[in-house]
């Protein structure tokens, strides 16, 4: 399995590149490679537990064509720049009205790219890495809301198939969307089953010792020091938005937040926690960091011997044929790291079955 | 040792008791199950143990409680949770990460255990319960009683003396259900744990039951004892010691086995063969005709070459493994699910294009989970909502027969001591009744059950049978989707078993039930040459042949 960090650099690498270039043909490159990471990882996935291919029931594929046809014909109709006009729409149509345009609809369907980039890319890492590796990343300090955001990542699929069931058995009732009123009863049963099960859950927590902290002088003091630190975050905002004095504002707020952040690390210390199973560095995933930050390195810095206004595209006034550096472009394709992992190495024998070597301390 | 002297508790803002003056006492490394009608005190009693009583819930909590010499009162549920492991009903709501070797290494990883004790707790466990194909399984991704089964190993890493399961498999399907019981049997045997579980399948437990604990209904007193002292005192008793009781057994069958030997002349009276009540047919035409039907989910096939009729005053049975396609059926014959191919005809109308809404004007479809329906603030508004989404339809044209057909309703449901209640506050009987309301307001000539029986104790099972069958009288076409054999035994017109997708089997139900074990209610089990299905008939076809036990 790719190591968690690994990970989270491809991401950040996948996300500056879809940030820093709209040139399509940089943007295609990290898009097909996106798809193909994840094409990848959930034939992988599938291979060793078919039980699994609940986890990916629509396809980015999809999904992404859906944004980008969106995003183009949205941008064509509200841009009305460019010179290549496909057809005029009346006047008469209010925002509507006037040149549909080649160049709008191609720079709307790049923006719909980045978009669906985006979202492909967050789809690979919720499917690569499981809840408890994200959450061993979060500072100690951070552990309670480390715990509350697991339960929540947890509860989502529920909560999603849930609404579903809501819905239908809703409809079998006669009941229609037609106002803002008929949504109640699609959100209040979900709304009080989502409160039952938080406090069944809550109730299963305590019942597996996850108690509160006894209280004691310095908890106390800690809380207080919380409150304060909060109080002197919102005085200072006031202050920094709505008076002269806006310096004083930013130290108080400043101020606060060093008081919250030092009183949550404190208690983060008090939290003795041990950790199951340290995650293993392999080359691959040197291999993935590397690729990674050349590419991050590639598209933010601004290196001498590389031409980065390719990276800039504008289909405006009229369609032009983007502009590519070599270094640029090969380093793209870099982002498609993970996929030469799960492709050549698969992720069976790694991630599902236990190396027998694994077991021989027990 | 668990012991209670003279305990009592009252929920905080009730006036009335939940439990009153219990006294019992609980034998290191026993097997005891915990019965009782539903809302008797049985989660009350439990959760008493462990100190979630009066830590959790607040309350009035008198008398004294003694677990391992430890008084959970003043040791909290932190400190209880290392000697009580609590199971609760519902799998899908004790999980904290998405993994199931995680899952079992997080308390672990909260109390900060070494990494060498935790993975050899975490390898031992995953050992103990079946568990190791599963480790690096998500949880959502697992079986109900796959998922409740984890939920006991997390419990377990802990390392606890005394395993408190309540209700465990309540949500369960029957297959699922038995895995999570096989192992709670596996861990009394093999590991001694003292377990004690609130459970309504008892059958399957009493063979391995040391103590039987019943609670009188609202906590009010308590019988324990070993099974057949008790059920010689008590109504809720399993087919076989029902029959025991009809036939003046003694000793009283609590088993099978137990029944195969006390039964045995009865079982030889292959002459006075009962038979069972036959049904006439009208000969109108079916309520709903499906002919061919093919439906895909994605890219599985779920239903192919379905044919199946329900005809006008009858109760259809629909019965099948997990997986097989029954609730697909149900969701494609409201619309809520399309076909590939066939057609549905509902009265005689081809209901491929009809809306949902549309469709449930005529059938009333009860989903498996009922608070899925429920939103209202009381019982009667949850009715009136229907009534008000149908309204352009001008089923009833003034408010005045609105109240009058709501008030009907209530009455026909049992419910009209209750119509100003919050739904929710309602026992889980109660509750599904007032969904099954919110369905039929509008007086459907069709009636589709999801499972309705999921988390039922025996009288509300009950209940829901005389409801069903009064509505057959009248005229209306039940079809019922259940794993529950004994309530179709006993209600059941017609039985259909669906296998991969096809009605393998359609019929009379003591031929159809008889044809797959899974689906064979204990007497038949008992009497394999006879079409006898429940103690009824066994009595009703021993006295016309003038045998007895």
């Amino acid at each position: 399995m790719i190591n968690t960090w690994a990970w989270i650099i491809w991401l950040g690498a996948v996300l500056v590149g879809l940030w820093s270039t709209r040139n399509p043909v940089y943007l295609g490159i990290i898009f097909i490679g996106l798809i193909l990471v994840w094409r990848l990882l959930t034939t992988a996935i599938e291979k060793v537990d078919p039980a699994e291919r609940q986890r990916f029931p629509f396809s980015p594929r999809r999904i992404s064509l859906i944004i980008i046809i969106f995003s183009a014909v949205f941008n064509g109709l509200i841009s009305q720049f460019g010179e290549t006009v496909l057809f005029t729409l009346p006047a008469w149509i209010p925002y509507l009205g006037g040149p549909f345009t080649l160049e709008g609809l191609v720079f709307g369907a790049l923006n719909g790219l980045v978009l669906s980039g985006i979202l492909i890319a967050f789809i690979v890492i919720n499917l690569a890495l499981p809840v408890h590796s994200l959450v061993r990343l979060i500072p100690r300090a951070f552990y309670p809301v480390a715990v509350v955001t697991s339960i929540a990542i947890t509860f989502m699929p529920n909560t999603i198939q849930q609404f579903e069931l809501i819905r239908e058995a809703q409809a079998i009732r006669g009941h229609r969307v037609r106002g803002i009123r008929d949504w109640i009863p699609l959100i209040m049963p979900l709304l009080i089953g989502g409160l039952e099960k938080a406090m069944g859950l809550a109730e299963a927590m305590t019942a597996r010792g996850f108690a509160g902290q006894e209280s004691s002088e310095s908890n106390r003091n800690l809380r207080i020091c919380q409150v304060v630190g909060l109080v002197l975050i919102f005085s200072g905002w006031l202050l920094q938005s709505f008076s002269t004095r806006d310096t004083l504002g930013i130290a108080i707020l400043m101020l606060g937040l060093g008081l919250v952040l030092f009183s949550l690390w404190k208690i983060g210390r008090r939290a003795s926690r041990s950790v199951y199973k340290r995650e293993k560095w392999t080359g691959y995933d040197f291999l993935v960091i590397v690729f990674s930050l050349i590419v991050t390195v590639i598209y933010w810095l601004p290196l001498v011997n590389i031409d980065r206004s390719t990276l800039f595209y504008n289909p405006y006034p009229f369609l032009t044929s983007p502009a590519i550096n070599p270094s640029i472009l090969f380093a793209t394709f870099g982002l498609i790291a993970p996929g030469i992992f799960y492709g050549f190495q698969g992720i069976p024998n790694k991630i599902f079955k236990k190396p027998a070597s694994e077991n021989d301390h027990f | 040792m668990i012991i209670f002297k003279q305990v009592s508790y009252t929920y905080p803002g009730s006036k009335k008791t939940a439990l009153k003056n219990i006294n019992m006492e609980i034998q290191t490394g026993s097997f005891n199950l915990v019965i009782g009608a539903s809302g008797s005190g049985k989660s009350t009693l439990l959760r008493c143990i462990n100190g979630l009583i009066p830590h959790f819930s607040g309350g009035l909590l008198s008398g004294d409680i003694r677990v391992l010499d430890l008084n959970p009162v003043h040791a909290t549920p932190k400190i209880m949770s290392q000697h009580v492991g609590f199971i609760f009903q519902d799998p899908e709501y004790q999980f904290i990460v998405d993994r199931v070797e995680d899952e079992l290494a997080f308390t672990l990883e909260n109390l900060a255990i070494q990494p060498e004790e935790m993975h050899q707790r975490v390898e031992y466990i995953l050992e103990l319960l079946s568990l190791r194909s599963l480790r690096k399984r998500r949880i959502d991704s697992l079986s109900g009683g796959e998922r409740q089964r984890v939920a006991i190993g997390t419990a377990l890493t802990l390392q606890p003396e005394i395993l408190v399961l309540d209700e465990p498999t309540s949500q369960l399907d029957p297959d699922s259900a038995w895995e999570v019981l096989d192992a709670v049997k596996k861990l009394n045997k093999s590991s001694g744990l003292t377990i004690l579980i609130a459970e309504h399948r008892i059958e399957r437990l009493l063979q391995f039951t040391d103590n039987l604990i019943y609670i009188n209904n609202n906590g009010d007193g308590l019988i324990s004892g070993n099974p057949r002292q008790v059920f010689s005192q008590i109504e809720l008793v399993p087919p076989v010691t029902a029959l025991g009781k009809a036939l003046h057994v003694k000793p009283l069958p609590v088993t099978m086995e137990e029944a195969r030997k006390s039964l045995k002349n009865v079982q030889s009276a292959q002459s006075a063969r009962h038979q069972p009540l036959q049904i006439e047919k009208s000969p109108r035409e079916s309520f709903i005709k499906i002919s061919d039907l093919e439906v895909s989910l994605g890219k599985t096939r779920v239903l192919e070459h379905l044919n199946l009729n329900l005809q006008p005053g009858e109760i259809l049975v629909l019965m099948g493994l997990n997986g097989s396609g029954k609730t697909t059926l149900i969701r494609t014959i409201v619309g809520l699910v399309s076909q590939q191919k066939g057609k549905i005809f509902i009265q005689g109308k081809d209901a491929s294009g009809m809306k949902v809404a549309e469709i449930c004007r005529q059938v009333g479809y009860l989903p498996q989970d009922p608070n899925t329906l429920l939103f209202a603030d009381t019982v009667e508004e949850e009715l009136m909502v229907t009534l008000r989404n149908q309204e352009e339809t001008g089923i009833f044209d003034d408010l005045e027969g609105f109240q009058l057909e709501i008030q009907k309703a209530l009455t026909r449901l049992g419910l009209e001591n209750f119509s100003q209640q919050y739904p929710r506050d309602l026992s889980v009987g109660q509750r599904q009744r007032t969904a099954l309301g919110a369905v039929t307001i509008t007086n459907p000539k069709i009636v589709l059950l999801d499972e309705p029986t999921r988390g039922l104790d025996y009288s509300a099972k009950e209940s829901l049978g005389i409801l069903l069958k009064e509505w057959r009288d009248a005229g209306t076409a039940v079809l019922m989707v259940t794993h529950d054999v004994e309530l179709a035994a006993r209600i059941a017109d017609r039985v259909a078993i669906l296998e991969d997708g096809q009605i393998t089997a359609c019929g009379d139900p003591a031929q159809v039930m008889r044809r797959t074990k899974t689906f064979t209610p204990q007497i038949a089990r008992l009497f394999p040459d006879t079409d006898w299905l429940t103690p009824a008939d066994v009595t009703a076809g021993s006295e016309s042949s003038g045998l007895g036990a």
